[in-house]
Parts: C-alpha cells; structure tokens; sequence
C-alpha cells in the first residue's frame, strides 16, 4: 500500500503510467490458472467453477423432480432424495449463487472503479484456492460409503448430532461449508479495501456504477454475516467430536441457538446473493435503454437499507418455532418490500422514454424483472406470520425462493453472462442461440415453480422423497416436473453457444455495447494491469460521457431551473457547434480540471454545481462553461 | 337497487377470491377467519400492485423499444424528484396498512385461552405421533419397518367440534412440526420450547377427518409421518373419551 508520505515523490516523476510492468516469469494454459494473482483470471476461475457447481446442483435437482414426477416413486431411494437436495441447496447456495457474484466482483469492480487490480491480489488467489478446496470437500461425501450430508442446506440442531447423523459425509459438510465461507469472507475485505482505496482520480464514491455499490454493501454484509455461522459450524463440529452440547438438548444444550446463529447469517447471504445480481441486471437496463440509471442515489439509499434491515429479519425464517417476537420480525421484513419496490421503480424509470434494445442481455433483465417481482409479492405474503403459519416449509416456499434466486439471480446472472461475454473474451455470444436459450429458460422456469404456489396452498410439505396418490399433487408435480426438464434443457444451447463462441465467434472491440462504464473503454479482454488510459470520470458512466459529449446526464432541480433561466435560449444553436468542436478533443486534455468546478458558469451557482448527480461530462461540460459564462 | 349493487361487488370479489385460492383448503377452525382476511387484503394489494408494475415493464419495453433506422439518443434524464418521493411514500402507507392487519390477525390466531375445554399433548418423534389425553388415553402410531406411503393406517388425533382445544407439542428428539393443511396452521416441535396453540373447529365439519403432516425435516422416513385429524362432535367425544379412559392404542403405518 502507498503511504502517504511517499507520495510527493510519487508525483515528481515526469510520465507516470498509471500501472507498472512488474517483470517475472509469465506462464501460459495450466500453469497461468495455477500461479495467477491477476483478478481478471482469478475472476474467472470463480465463474466457470461456480457454473459447473451450477449444473452439477441443477442435475441433481432433475433427479429429484424425476422422483417427484409421479406419488408412490421408486426412482430414489429416501437416503438418495435426502443427500440430494441437501446437496442441491448446499451447492447453489454456497458454491454457486456467492461466488458466482464474487467472480464478477472480482473481474469487474476493479476495472470500473479504474484500478488496476484487486487490493491484495494474493489473498485473492488464495479466497480462490479455499473455495475450490470447498466444492471438492463438500462433494467428496457422495464418495462416503454413507453419503453425503442428507441434513438439508439449513442443518437444523438436532438432527445434526452424531447421534442421529453419524456419517462422515456430515463432516465432510461442515468443513467444506467452513472453507466456503472464509473464502468469502476474505473476498470481502478484499473487495471493501479496493472500492475503498483504488478508485482512480474523480472516482467519487457517488460517481462508481451500481454495480460496485452493490458489490460494495454485499462485501459489508458478508463480514457482518459470515463469520456467526463459521463459529456457528465450529460448535457443530465440537458438538460432533469433541462430547460438547452445545445445541445438543440431552446435555442442556439449545436446539433453538443453531437456528438464529444460522438465519442471523442466511437472511443477509439470501441479499448477498441478490444484491449483486440487481446490481448486474441494472448496468444491462442502463445499457440497453441508452439512459443513465434513473434516481441513482435513490437506488444507493435503497441498496443500503436492504443491508441494513436484512441484518434484522433472520427470525422471520422461525415464526413457526414459536420463540420469536412476531411483531418486530414482521415489520422489519416488510418494510424490505420499500427499497425493493423503490429499485423497481428504478428500473422501470430507466426503461422510460429510453431506446430498449432487445438484445439477450436485455431479455434476460426483463425476465429477471418479471419473475423477481412475483417472487416479492408472495415474500410479502410470506411475511406475514399468519400467511406464515400456513405456508411454512410448504412448496409455497420452494416457489417463492426459486422466483427470487433463480427467476431474478440466476437471470440476471445469465444477462451479465451475455453482456460481459465480450469484455471477457473479445467474442460476442450467437444472438439467436442466446434468445432460444432464454425462451427455454423463461418458459422451463415457470413451467417449473409457478404449480408449486399451488401444491403449497394444497398442503404439499417441503422436503419429501414421496408422496400419496391420494393428496391431489400428482397433476401438479407432473407438470412441475416436465418443466424442471425443459429448464435443464434450456441448457444446451447456452452450452452449445458458449462452445462454439469460443472458437469461432464473432470478434468484437472495446465497446460493442456501447456501455457506459469503465470497463468498456479498455481492451476485450483487458491487458494485464487493465488501462491504457482512462477517460476523465465526471459520472457515474464516464465511456458515455467520452462517446456521447453532447448527451451527457440532463442536470435537475435547481440546477436545471437556473440552467433554463441563464442559457437555455441560446443553447440550441451555439451549444451545438461547441459540442461540435469538442467532440474533436482528445477527451483527456479539452474538460478542464476534473469535478466540480465545471458548472461555476451557470447563474453564480460557484462550485455547487450538481458535479456529483452526473453533471455534465467530458467535454460537453467545457462548452456549457463559456456559454454560460460572463 | 343498492342491495344489487352490493350483491355484484360481493359476487365478484366471491368469484375473484375463490379463483385466487387456487387449492388451498377452506379453514375448519375459528382461527382461520383471521388468516383469509389476512390473505384477502395482501391480494387486494398485491394483485392492482403487480399489474401496474407488470404493465409498466411491458408498456415501457414496446412503447420506446428501439426502431430500426432511428439513431436519436434519448433525452438523459436521471431524477424526478416528487416521483422519487412518490414511490418511497405510498409502499411505506401500504406496508403499515398491512402491518396493522397483520398484527391483529396474529394476536387473535395465537391467542391461548385460559380456561381450555380440553388439553391434548402431542408428542412427536423419529418417526411418528403420540397423542395423550387428559384421562391418560395415549395414541400412538408411528412408521413401520417397510412404511408405504399409500397407507391409511395412520395415528388418529381424535378432537371436538366447537371446543377450545388447547394442544401442547413436544419433541422426542429431533425437529418435527404439527401441520393440519386444514386448519391452516403448523407450529414446530422443538426441545427446549413449550409451544402451546389453541384449535377451535367448527362444529359443521364434526364426522370428517383431516390429513396432518410432519412438515420440519426430521430424517430418513420425514414423508411418512403423517396423522388423521377426526373431528366429532362435543356431545359424541365425551362417551368417546369416557369409554377410553386409561387405554393405550399402538398403531403402526403400512
């Protein structure tokens, strides 16, 4: 890290690149995946690990709807049913949705933020490692003699005592689910110190993408969920080992304990592993409409408190255990409904009056929107103790979560697989490929989750190998069945797509999106150390501003009354010819001195000039300064 | 002509709702009143709620999809203010309106009366039910060696119609939960708490029998840990009470 006495120094050199070559050996293939420190790399080694914990998970849920397809099965035996989906839920949730999101993370914050990589690239590989070292512990239980884990993902106390749980496949469990976490835990910090300390110049915090302000709060709640249910799982395994009773109720220990240490930590991951898909599924909607992000620091205030209530509500995961206090519970989680709807609004309002582009990535957020908000009306529902008493551990929940982590993260994580393709490897997926890939996609999830509602109302209990002819679900699950199979076979095509991409796809340059954050002012993909250079930063979309000057953010409030009082009758001619001439600079020497001072042109307004709401960038900014000017 | 009119809104919201249950069960108990008005006001919110925000995303996404040919950039607006303020407020109205109901209806469903006609202590276990009454009548039924899952020999809580019937739940070992889809009700069995609820079935459902079900993962046989719920009536459950008095009845699934 640069101290800050060094600094001087730092500046007196005459050209300073802004990333030093650190010369040292370069491996290619294999050996560069092993050694790698860069987060670029490291970013994709989490991605394509997460995808295959990802279709690993989504086979065994096609084996568990195959046993569900028709009551009274033989398909798998109960043991089978029960390690797959503890494995089904252990795997999405811990293996893929997180780190999923921190492969992005680990790609993308640094190049948006203009750094040149993360802040402690070693610990990066090494939360890399540990995360591998889990999808191999954790699934080396199906090669136990008695299976893997077969606890469910929650691992609810009791049941988890030797006692009753006595293989190692549980063990296997524990710790894999530890390493999963510390490597978590150490993305984190690693993601705060580089939003906090590596932001290139004019990189204010309110001038960083959504993407990374989601990141950003998504690292905090990590630090603040984490480490309760690695201590959680640490007692397990004494409770396991070491003859302690810890939530062992036959030597006075409480039952209860694990599941608020564990909900105190899964209500904040299930936004650990939302919040950063909203943030992908915003930068396509910006893209895609050709419009800032509409109420971008409403949407940070939203995004914010979303974390901080989400470290409130764990117990509404126990209304039904009878040992919470409803009340308090119920308003916290409702009052979430607030700065989701507010996203909502957001995204609709970015949408409004722009130029949407249906491009995959775009189809993609929209499916994200459509089947995220249903899965928030039915979290309303479930919410509500009453509703709650009915639903609980029912398929209505099965339902309603699915529509949240794979109606919204999964298909925002698909949008951000199509939009980012080109950025990560200079070639843009197949167009019409991708589309059939999110028509399957779309109808197969539905198709899928949608009955579920319904043989949750009919009384269908989560969590079962079987079930009688006579309960009235045979019609349903048969239909949710032939569902979960079109939603697996959604993936061939995206499969085939990627394959075929890689080696023969189209290549692309820099930008062809036209994408309005950092990452599209560089190579595709990116050079070591990312930059070249980087284009002045007076928003939160500084490519746009360098693409676009005379289209930069339309000031508001008061800056836009003053702006339509002091210039606007001279605006449209004159403005056009200065933007004109503007246009021709280099983008690097034309705006003046970053920031605020800018707008001092405009009615006396000195330098409190809406600099920060995205004033206008680049040059644009210049030739609005001498019109308005004395 | 107003009795018209409030028939129509009546039959409309009848009809509405009865398409909007989809399967779920008509409530048996007194305590159920409470949770299909709470399900009634989330819908009339929810419903006009997703459809405008449904028909916002659609409109917004036909409406101003790019057309072929047309280079112009939109103009980049980014805030609203009054807008902003506008869709922070009204989803803070809604959710305390929700939120009173809410607290209501749950205040009065998991009311636990004081002077109960009859207690009934329901142990639960790995895998199967216990049901003990007063008199020291003991039910007790739980999975076979080979359970098959079609079986109707099943644990049989026997209960009375129109009475308070306060049931205490208790675990054997593991977590289990008491699920009568019928009553729209569960409520886990866990060491370590006394959870207490009371049930108040209405007395027109008295001679039917409801399925109950274990709905917290328990391990291996958790599908098969099901029980009958027989309601008959006030008068008929005394002799039935009286005529057991001090017997035990083991029954084993499949």
């Amino acid at each position: 890290m640069t101290l800050v006495q060094e600094r001087p120094q730092y500046f007196e050199q005459p050209e300073r690149r802004l990333t030093e070559i650190v010369p040292g050996p370069k491996y290619k293939g294999l050996l560069s995946y092993l050694t790698s420190t860069d987060h670029k790399q490291i970013g994709l080694n989490y991605m394509v690990t997460s995808m295959v914990m990802f279709f690993l998970a989504g086979a065994m849920a096609v084996l568990m709807r195959a046993q569900l397809a028709v009551p009274n099965n033989n398909f798998l035996s109960l043991e089978t049913y029960n390690q797959l989906f503890t494995m089904h839920g252990t795997i999405m949730l811990f293996l893929f949705l997180g780190p999923f999101a921190f492969g992005t993370a680990n790609y993308l914050v640094p190049i948006m933020i203009g750094a040149p990589d993360m802040a402690f690239p070693r610990f990066n590989a090494f939360s890399y490692w540990l995360f591998l070292g889990g999808c191999i512990t954790i699934n080396a239980g199906f090669l136990t003699s008695s299976g893997a884990a077969d606890w469910g993902w929650f691992a609810y106390a009791p049941l988890t005592e030797t006692i009753h749980s006595p293989g190692p496949g549980g063990d296997l469990w524990i710790t894999g689910v530890g390493l999963a976490l510390f490597s978590s835990m150490f993305t984190g910090i690693n993601l705060i110190a580089t939003v906090f300390c590596l932001r290139a110049p004019g990189m204010v915090m309110f001038r960083m993408p959504i993407f990374v302000w989601n990141q950003l709060i998504t690292a905090f709640l990590v630090l603040l969920a984490f480490p309760v249910v690695t201590a959680a799982v640490a007692l397990l395994w004494c409770d396991r080992h070491l003859g302690t009773h810890f939530y062992d109720p036959a030597g006075g220990g409480q039952p209860i304990l694990w599941q608020n240490l564990f909900w105190f930590f899964g209500h904040p991951e299930v936004y650990i592993l939302a919040l950063p898909f909203f943030g992908m599924a915003t930068e396509v909607i910006a893209t895609f409409s050709r419009k800032p992000v509409f109420g971008y620091k409403g949407m940070v205030f939203a995004t914010l408190s979303i974390g901080g209530l989400s470290m409130g509500v764990w117990a509404h995961h126990m209304y039904t255990t009878g040992a919470v206090l409803l009340p308090f519970f119920a308003i916290l989680t409702l009052l979430i409904s607030v700065p989701t709807g507010i996203k909502f609004f957001n995204w609709i309002g970015t949408m409004f009056r722009g130029s949407v582009r249906l491009d995959s990535p775009m189809l993609f957020a929209l499916g994200f929107l459509i089947c995220f908000l249903l899965g928030g009306f039915t979290g309303i529902m479930l919410a509500e103790p009453p509703l709650d008493f009915q639903l609980h551990d029912t398929y209505f929940v099965v339902a309603h979560f699915h529509y949240v982590l794979f109606g919204g993260s999964v298909f925002a994580a698909f949008a951000a697989i199509h939009y980012w393709f080109p950025k990560f490897t200079g070639r843009k997926l197949d167009e019409r490929l991708a589309k059939v890939t999110f028509v399957l996609m779309f109808i197969g999830f539905n198709l899928t989750f949608f009955p579920q509602h319904d043989l949750g109302l009919r009384g269908m209990q989560r969590r079962i190998a079987t079930y009688p002819p006579t309960a009235g679900w045979s019609f349903l699950n048969m239909l949710s069945s032939i569902g979960a199979f079109v939603l697996a076979f959604s993936m061939l095509p995206f499969l085939i797509n990627v394959y075929v991409t890689l080696r023969s796809g189209k290549r692309v340059g820099p930008n062809p999106w036209d994408g309005m954050t950092l990452e599209w002012v560089t190579d595709s993909p990116p050079k070591e150390h990312n930059f070249e250079f980087i284009p002045p930063i007076r928003s939160e979309r500084p490519v746009w501003d360098l693409n676009h000057p005379e289209h930069s953010t339309l000031p508001h409030g008061r800056h836009a009354r003053e702006l339509r009082r002091g210039v606007d009758d001279i605006l449209p001619e004159r403005a056009k010819a200065l933007a004109a001439r503007a246009g021709q600079g280099d983008g690097y020497n034309g705006g003046g001195p970053p920031g605020r001072a800018g707008n001092g042109g405009h009615g006396g307004n000195g330098g409190d000039g809406g600099g920060t709401n995205g004033g206008p960038g680049g040059d644009g900014d210049g030739a609005r300064e001498s019109d308005g000017g004395p | 002509m107003a009795r018209r009119a409030r028939f129509t809104v009546v039959a409309v919201h009848e009809l509405l709702l009865a398409v909007i249950r989809w399967g779920s069960p008509n409530g048996v108990t007194q305590q159920d009143n409470q949770v299909y008005r709470l399900w009634d006001l989330t819908y009339y919110i929810a419903i006009p709620l997703g459809a405008i925000v449904v028909g916002l995303i659609v409109w917004c996404v036909f409406r101003y999809r790019e057309r072929p040919g047309d280079e112009r950039i939109p103009r980049q607006i980014q805030y609203h203010i009054p807008l902003e303020v506008f869709y922070t407020v009204v989803p803070i109205i809604l959710v305390v309106v929700i939120f009173v109901y809410t607290y209501q209806a749950e205040d009065t469903e998991d009311n636990v009366a004081p002077g109960p006609s009859l207690v009934v202590r329901v142990d639960a276990f790995q895998w199967g039910w216990s049901f003990i009454y007063p008199t020291g009548y003991e039910v007790t039924g739980s999975v076979a060696e080979e359970p098959n899952i079609d079986s109707t020999n099943l644990p049989v809580l026997t209960l009375p119609a129109g009475e308070t019937v306060q049931i205490n739940l208790f675990s054997e070992d593991v977590n289990h939960s008491f699920y009568v889809p019928a009553f729209l009700f569960k409520r886990d069995a866990i060491q370590g708490i006394n959870n207490s609820f009371d049930v108040n079935i209405d007395p027109s459902v008295a001679g039917q029998r409801f399925i109950g079900e274990c709905t917290q993962f328990c391990g291996t046989y958790h599908p098969y840990m099901r029980f009958w719920v027989q309601v008959i009536s006030k008068n008929q459950f005394s002799g039935w009470l009286s005529s057991h008095h001090g017997l035990t009845t083991t029954a084993a699934e499949g």
